[in-house]
């Protein structure tokens, strides 16, 4: 090889190059001071990155990892639980004798259940929808 | 559906948490945006759990967060903000007389801020190399780009490194 290897000394100091070819960077770079500073160079710059240790997570990563925020969930709580007391005034109004928890309203407490955290965002950390809403006047 | 003895993305997060982390970490260079890149590494992980062939976690992992993490910077781009980070102040002047040799004590702090002075597409490379131990095959898989472009990000990656850390 004539010419200078260039990225072919990374590739030197990988394993990257065939049997052939790293005979061929070796050939060179024997003879040719620019190259050797070179790969000097690369190999710091390689091995000090190599050297860098692993890097512990925070604490309370793991439970924040494990406890997924959905983004949806933090502008639709709000209006989960806007309409779920809405639904139960409804009903009052139409049958005071009676407490039903209508479908629509489980399934918005369900749902709000589900997707409710404690990541500690001030939404999640409301009164749940789960809560009995006084609606006697 | 995951196959019996699957991983959950709760078991990968678990026993791969770290591992993610510090890849992250290197990436980003802020607790922050790690955690936030881990985050998104673990919803497609459960995305693409049942899609996952047995064989090396690890390069799995890295291949979704390098590739997670250059999302974001194209996100990222898309939108006015300031990108070029002030001059630091630690970079290390060069010794009069020694041939550029580098000072005895480089710090990893030192090594992480020089990183992060390395395009994002050369960071990649370089953290995929010789973070998580990639063959330069395996990184142009995980990044859709031939071995040479990998070779040539890498090298001028690790370069430009070297120069960072010297003032050379």
């Amino acid at each position: 090889m004539s010419s200078h290897p260039g990225d072919l000394l990374s590739a030197l100091l990988d394993g990257e190059l065939t049997p052939a070819e790293e005979a061929g960077v070796r050939a060179h770079t024997s003879a040719c001071e620019q190259c050797q500073r070179e790969l000097r160079l690369i190999g710091e710059g390689r091995t000090l990155v190599r050297d860098l240790p692993a890097v512990d997570p925070p604490f309370g990563f793991y439970e924040r990892m494990l406890r997924p925020r959905h983004r949806w969930a933090r502008v639709g709580v709000a209006a989960l639980v806007a309409g779920a007391a809405a639904s139960v005034g409804l009903m009052a109004v139409a049958t005071p004798r009676e407490a039903p928890v209508s479908p629509h309203v489980a399934q918005l407490v369900d749902a709000h259940t589900a997707s409710a955290s404690t990541s500690g965002d001030p939404i999640s950390e409301m009164t749940p929808a789960a809560a009995p809403v006084s609606f006697r006047p | 559906m995951a196959g019996e003895g699957a991983p959950t993305w709760e078991d990968v997060a678990r026993s791969h948490g770290r591992f993610l982390y510090t890849v992250a970490y290197r990436l980003t260079g802020n607790r922050e945006d790690a955690e936030d890149l881990v985050q998104e590494v673990l919803l497609r992980v459960r995305r693409g759990l049942e899609t996952y062939q047995p064989g090396s976690m690890e390069g799995w992992l890295s291949r979704i967060a390098t590739n997670a993490f250059l999302d974001e910077v194209r996100r990222r781009r898309r939108r006015p903000v300031d990108l070029l980070p002030e001059e630091p102040d630690w970079v290390l002047p060069p010794t009069e007389g020694a041939d550029e040799a580098l000072a005895a004590a480089v710090l990893p702090d030192d090594v992480q801020a020089a990183l992060l002075r390395l395009p994002d597409d050369f960071r990649a490379a370089v953290v995929l190399c010789d973070v998580v131990g990639l063959s330069y095959h395996e990184i142009g898989d995980a990044l859709g780009i031939p071995v040479g472009t990998v070779r040539s990000r890498i090298h001028r990656g690790r370069a430009q490194l070297r120069e960072v850390l010297t003032g050379a």
